[in-house]
């Protein structure tokens, strides 16, 4: 009996913080299919339509170009971190150098800088390079970014794995770059994975430097949805329309990540 | 086909003294057994030869030449690891066939050479699974085979048949006898069990606290142990060691009497071994005492007898039968030896 009530209140806790985590992201859901005379009604009870995704695509909006900017800078931040960090982190992990735990403070060190601060310095840099509202310039201050926490993110899955396999390979006749290629890389292929996954969401929902370096060529989705505030008022249907259309990609890509990446891939290796 | 020199080799872990500066050098084609307990220093020295391992100072010549810098890969070694060391991302066959592929053979040879080792090791059935899929005897035999599966100049094997039953053991240990023979390459082979040591072994290093105490063939080591440790270390059931004193030549302690080639001295070990005794009906034999225990092998019994602190083993036929208590003696055989120790010091005497 004692057990039952546990359970029931755990059972409420549970559903409790669920529905308050959820509940925005539903809301947004449900009204980015609202027309906007329904917009601010909580009823389900709402005719559905597409068009609030069109209004979006077609002038003077067009997300098009957004989710454009969005993928190059968010794909090409991933391609240049993840081989970088990799890289880095499997010499952090594997190479007793000298002076390597404080390079790798140094590193990490960047991390609790708050952005806010250098955001001003970095508009400055950009403006005397004429490089604002540039795609290049958003990768630049991502790579900035997201490179030191990619590189103790792919250490921490290096680190666990064993040693034995590459001293194997070693002796079987490999360099250390082809052991690190035909090896460490497989071995570790779920972390760096999810490392890039973590990457790409992180370029993606990025908004603070790409709302001070971006103005009309370059403006990223999260910095394009504060278009939707205007003068007429907030348009809650059309900003949840592009928030879905944020939302989903990441959404995909995590349960990408639970299907195929939660399996250890260094099972078997020693004793 | 190489000689492997070590010489004044040395290896510390921090302030630990893992290997002590020794040097020791394995014939071109000869089969060595390092041996020793676990923790002494074994696997440390065959990492430093394989240039897994930094040497603190000495220099490793292989061939003559000196390789102290050389990365593994170019020592032309093969080597079996403790730990397996297996690809857990590839199959058994693409675990087996990296090493080739690595000095691009073609695929039809490397496809043969894979078969015909994974045959020897009785994997053949296995080649499509992974290393996660396996026993722990079937990973070891993976990463055996992935060292026999090319001929190096040297082969370094940790250990290779440990996790293996008792059966495929054997089956392995001739099999690798006869690759030896069949190949002639320089092995240095790492093992805790004597009995492996013995039969697979054109010399054996015993090993203790990362110093080699005894370096001779297994015949010799056998014969001849250099101290107590070797005395106690090789053989099965081990050697008898019997403390005592020795006067007017003649070695006594309770229950044992028998007459030796040595002045007179304190604090002296007997060594005896238990293959070298045999029970006997005499009551006023060299060895008396109680029957303690009775342990039959199959083609032997184990006979214990006891006398005070002393306790001697023998060898017995296995049809032997007598009550627990009863009094034995023991005589040891025609041509049997003594080995004599110093107590303190641990060091061969006679
Ligand atoms: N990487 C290491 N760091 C510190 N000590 C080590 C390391 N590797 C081995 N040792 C120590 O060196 C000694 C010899 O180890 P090892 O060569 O593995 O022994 P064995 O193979 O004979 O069992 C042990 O006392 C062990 O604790
Ligand atoms: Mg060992």
């Amino acid at each position: 009996m004692k057990k039952t009530l546990a359970y029931l209140g755990e059972r409420a806790l549970l559903t409790l913080i669920s529905v308050v985590l959820l509940f925005p992201i539903a809301w947004m859901f449900l009204t980015a299919f609202k027309q906007p005379r329904d917009a601010y009604s909580l009823s389900l009870n709402f005719e559905p339509t597409l068009q609030n995704f069109v209004t979006v695509f077609s002038d003077p909006w067009n997300l098009g170009s957004m989710v454009m900017n969005s993928v190059i800078v968010a794909t090409v931040t991933v391609l240049i971190a993840v081989p970088c960090a990799a890289l880095a982190a499997y010499s952090f992990s594997r190479f007793r150098v000298k002076g390597r735990k404080f390079l790798f403070f140094l590193i990490l060190s960047t991390q609790f800088i708050p952005a806010v601060v250098i955001v001003l310095p970095f508009f400055l840099m950009f403006r005397q390079l004429d490089m604002l509202d540039t795609r290049l310039a958003l990768i630049i201050v991502n790579l900035a970014i997201v490179t030191p926490f990619v590189i103790w993110m792919i250490k921490g899955f290096i680190d666990a794995i064993p040693t034995d396999s590459e001293e194997a390979a070693m002796i079987d006749g490999a360099s250390r770059l082809r052991v690190i290629k035909d090896i460490v890389m497989p071995m570790a292929a779920p972390g760096i994975m999810t490392s890039s996954i973590f990457c790409f969401i992180l370029t993606w929902n990025e908004f603070l430097f790409a709302l001070i370096l971006s103005r009309r060529d370059a403006v990223t989705l999260p910095v394009g949805l504060v278009s939707f505030r205007t003068e007429r008022g907030d348009l809650w249907e059309l900003m949840s329309a592009a928030g879905v259309m944020i939302t989903v990609p990441i959404f995909i890509m995590a349960l990408f990540i639970q299907k195929h990446f939660t399996r250890g891939m260094t099972a078997g290796a020693v004793k | 086909m190489a000689e492997v020199r070590l010489v004044d080799i040395e290896k510390k872990y921090g302030n630990f003294l893992a290997v002590p500066k020794q040097s020791l050098t394995i014939h071109d084609g000869e089969f060595l057994v390092l041996l020793g307990p676990s923790g002494c220093g074994k696997t440390t020295t065959m990492r430093m030869i394989a240039g897994l391992e930094d040497i603190t100072s000495g220099d490793i010549m292989i061939k003559g030449e000196r390789i102290n810098d050389k990365p593994p890969k170019d020592r032309d070694i093969a080597m079996v690891f403790q730990n397996y060391g297996l690809y857990p991302h590839m199959t058994v066959r693409q675990n087996i066939e990296y090493p080739l592929k690595l000095r691009g053979m073609d695929k039809a040879s490397r496809k043969d050479r894979v078969m015909e080792t994974a045959e020897k090791v009785e994997l053949d059935a296995l080649l499509e699974r992974r290393p996660s899929e396996l026993s722990g005897g079937q990973r070891q035999r993976v990463a055996l085979a992935r060292a026999i599966v090319r001929t190096p100049s040297i082969f370094l094997m940790d250990e290779p048949l440990s996790n293996l039953d008792a059966k495929l053991r054997v089956t392995m240990r001739a099999e690798l006898k006869h690759l030896h023979h069949e190949l002639g390459v320089t092995t240095v082979y790492v093992t805790h069990d004597q009995m492996e040591a013995m039969t697979l072994a054109s010399r054996v290093a015993v090993m203790r606290e990362g110093r080699i105490v005894q370096l001779d063939t297994p015949k010799k080591i056998y014969a001849e142990p250099a101290d107590l440790f070797v005395a106690g270390f090789i053989g099965s059931p081990s050697m008898n060691l019997i403390d005592g004193a020795v006067k007017g030549g003649v070695f006594r302690t309770d229950g044992v009497e028998v007459p030796v080639d040595l002045g007179d001295r304190d604090g002296v070990v007997l060594g005896i071994r238990p293959e070298e005794l045999e029970i006997t009906q005499d009551t006023d034999a060299a060895i008396g005492g109680k029957l303690y225990a009775l342990e039959l092998t199959g083609e032997s019994t184990l006979v214990t007898l006891r006398n005070g602190p002393t306790s001697v083993c023998a060898r017995g036929h296995a049809d032997f039968e007598a009550d627990i208590d009863s009094p034995c003696h023991l005589v040891p055989k025609d041509g049997a030896r003594f080995h004599l120790f110093d107590r303190a010091s641990g060091e061969r005497l006679r």
